[in-house]
């Protein structure tokens, strides 16, 4: 049997890159978009909506302020409550499962594999496409709530510009390991999204709770040490939730772990792709 | 790539660099808030020094015109005041003629002594106001081209007292030196907005329409406490009071502590005296609303108390004051 040159065959990179290049436009332009433009607008329409609320209503404002949260706490629970814990989760489980699934699913993935490029290049061009999308998207929704909550109770957009800076980092951080680890999921295993909103919000939420090394074996025990907002100390739900992950790794212990999972994570799942069979229901 | 796509792209990256430049023009430049939205406090704080120990501030306008003023003035019998001698001697109608006052206390002047200054800014009748103090022997004269009229010396006020119309529609009366020292303040200089504790303070109170805001230990020292009781409260570094008068009255009294030991035991002796009025307050109904609405906060050195009274409540306490004074006589 006649075998293509290799020095015909593309590099892997050069093939990722093309895979990436026609990833994106069907990602973002995919019915899966709507649900990302809900939830990323979502934040978005609350800071509006909580600013709006201190410009018309005084006594909204009054009691903003005499509960004593400021812009910059306001913004770093929306950061931890809902990007931290529900945004980025949910488009890794989301995004990250799909970038091989889907494509069994629509019985597309022969297409790609018998393409003259490594199998593995398929995946880190969908890999980038995701990382792309979901960035281009989240980042400008972070920085629309940080210029209308930042603000409230005489918060100053200049002395926490570093937060933000950190803020976004620690996000795309989390889109990274998130993504990867889905990525090997959806590579692995079948109904890979049930399997993916388990782990995101059955596994990772109840193991943080329990006492022991078990916590280590999440993301967000590595993400939320990144997390650079000081939560307020008092009696209430917000601050008791908070309580529960005080104890954190250091910034670079926990960069490193997110670097180790994401590179094992795709390795593994490049890998998987690599060698696997897929047998395409009929 | 299609063109939507590329589109996309280039907007998102455009939301992003336009966000990270802004922000970091903010955090070089360090211009404040305000260049965005209000919140660095009224205008007339440009007149005040920068080393004003208290600030208070009262939209006199939105507390006059509030429903919470009607509803005390149905509820409670008419107090003797002297607004209407007031009016009489200077043709100021509090009710409808001052908008907003700003008041402070400062010790730079009059040898260390407190000396107290008040910015009104409404519609007054100037001419009006020169002759009645010309009448009770005040003297009139320029300086640095602003009129400034000085009550005689026999004025009961350290240092002299003073006024001046600093701007059209605004007026400041109290301490000769202080006045003198706002109208440098027109023409440039630093003014308590320089003064960043002190306005971190006043942009967390600003929503209120009527605030205060104080170094604790300069005014103790002034109050002559007793010395047992200045040394109890001395780890109070600044207080702050702020209200809200319309739909009810909501405020907040917060106090600024040394460190967080005794943030904490301020916080413990606050809530025991918290308990101890929910518990006098279950056989008062009449009370219980306000003993309800008292809520304790704060993080680290601050302590806060923060309160919520219904309109209602003032007609309740309104029946309350009356069936006082009924049994009085």
């Amino acid at each position: 049997m006649m075998t293509a040159p290799r020095a015909n065959r593309p590099a892997a990179l050069a093939s990722a890159i093309r895979i990436f290049d026609l990833s994106l436009g069907q990602m973002l332009w995919s019915r899966r978009s709507v649900f990302l433009a809900f939830l990323v607008g979502g934040p978005v329409l609350l800071a509006a909506a909580i600013r709006l609320a201190t410009i018309l209503e005084p006594l909204f404002v009054h009691a903003v302020r005499s509960s004593q949260i400021g812009g910059v706490t306001l913004f770093g629970i929306m950061i931890w409550l809902l990007y931290v814990h529900v945004i980025v989760p949910v488009l890794g489980v989301f995004y990250g499962t799909a970038l091989i699934a889907d494509e069994v699913d629509d019985k597309t993935i022969t297409y790609l594999f018998t393409r003259p490029i490594p199998r593995s290049a398929v995946l880190i061009g969908k890999y980038l496409s995701y990382l792309t999308c979901t960035i281009l998207l989240v980042l400008p929704s972070v920085i629309a709530v940080y210029f209308l909550i930042v603000p409230i109770n005489g918060g100053s957009v200049g002395r926490s510009f570093p937060l933000l800076l950190a803020d976004l980092g620690v996000l795309a951080a989390g889109l990274m390991a998130y993504g990867a680890v889905f990525a090997l999921v959806g590579a692995r295993l079948k109904r890979p999204l049930v399997i993916g909103l388990v782990f995101a919000f059955g596994w990772e939420p109840g193991v943080l709770l329990v006492p022991g090394y078990l916590k280590r074996a999440t993301v967000a025990y590595y993400l939320q040490a990144l997390v650079p907002h000081k939560m307020p100390v008092d009696s209430t739900t917000i601050s008791v939730l908070t309580r529960m992950f005080d104890r954190f790794p250091s910034i670079a212990t926990s960069l490193a772990w997110l670097a180790a999972i994401t590179v094992i994570a795709l390795w593994w799942a490049s890998r998987t792709v690599e060698v696997r069979e897929y047998v395409l229901e009929q | 790539m299609t063109s939507r796509t590329r589109y996309f792209v280039i907007a998102s990256f455009l939301v992003l660099l336009i966000g990270l430049g802004t922000g970091l023009v903010a955090y070089y430049v360090g211009f404040p808030t305000s260049a965005f939205f209000a919140g660095d406090g009224p205008d007339e704080l440009q007149f005040v020094p920068p080393d004003a120990t208290l600030v208070a501030f009262a939209n006199v306008r939105e507390i006059m015109t509030s429903d919470v003023r009607e509803r005390a003035r149905r509820a409670l019998p008419r107090l003797p005041d002297g607004q209407e001698q007031f009016r009489n001697e200077t043709g100021i109608n509090v009710e409808t003629d001052i908008d907003r006052v700003v008041a402070c206390l400062s010790r730079s002047t009059d040898g260390g002594r407190g000396a107290a200054f008040v910015l009104a800014r409404g519609r007054f009748d100037a001419v009006r106001i020169e002759s009645l103090m010309r009448d009770h022997g005040a003297s009139a004269g320029d300086y640095r081209g602003v009129r400034l009229i000085t009550a005689a010396e026999a004025s009961a006020h350290p240092g002299g007292l003073s006024l001046a119309f600093l701007e059209p529609g605004l007026v400041g009366v109290g301490s000769t030196a202080l006045v003198r020292g706002a109208i440098d303040l027109k023409n440039g200089g630093k003014s308590v907005t320089t003064n960043d504790e002190m306005m971190k303070l006043i942009r967390s109170l600003d929503a209120g329409n009527a605030w205060a805001v104080g170094r604790f230990d300069a005014l103790a020292s002034q109050a002559r406490l007793p010395s047992g009781l200045a040394a109890q409260l001395l780890p109070i570094t600044w207080f702050a009071a702020s209200a809200h008068v319309n739909g009810g009255l909501t405020g907040v009294l917060r106090a600024e502590m040394r460190d967080e030991a005794s943030a904490n035991n301020l916080r413990d002796v606050v809530r025991g005296f918290l308990a101890l009025a929910k518990l006098q307050a279950g056989s008062r109904p009449d009370l219980q609303t306000l003993v309800q609405s008292l809520d304790l906060g704060g993080t680290g050195t601050t302590v806060a108390l923060s309160f919520s009274l219904p309109v209602e409540m003032f007609d309740l306490l309104g029946a309350a004051v009356g069936q006082g004074i009924l049994r009085s006589r």
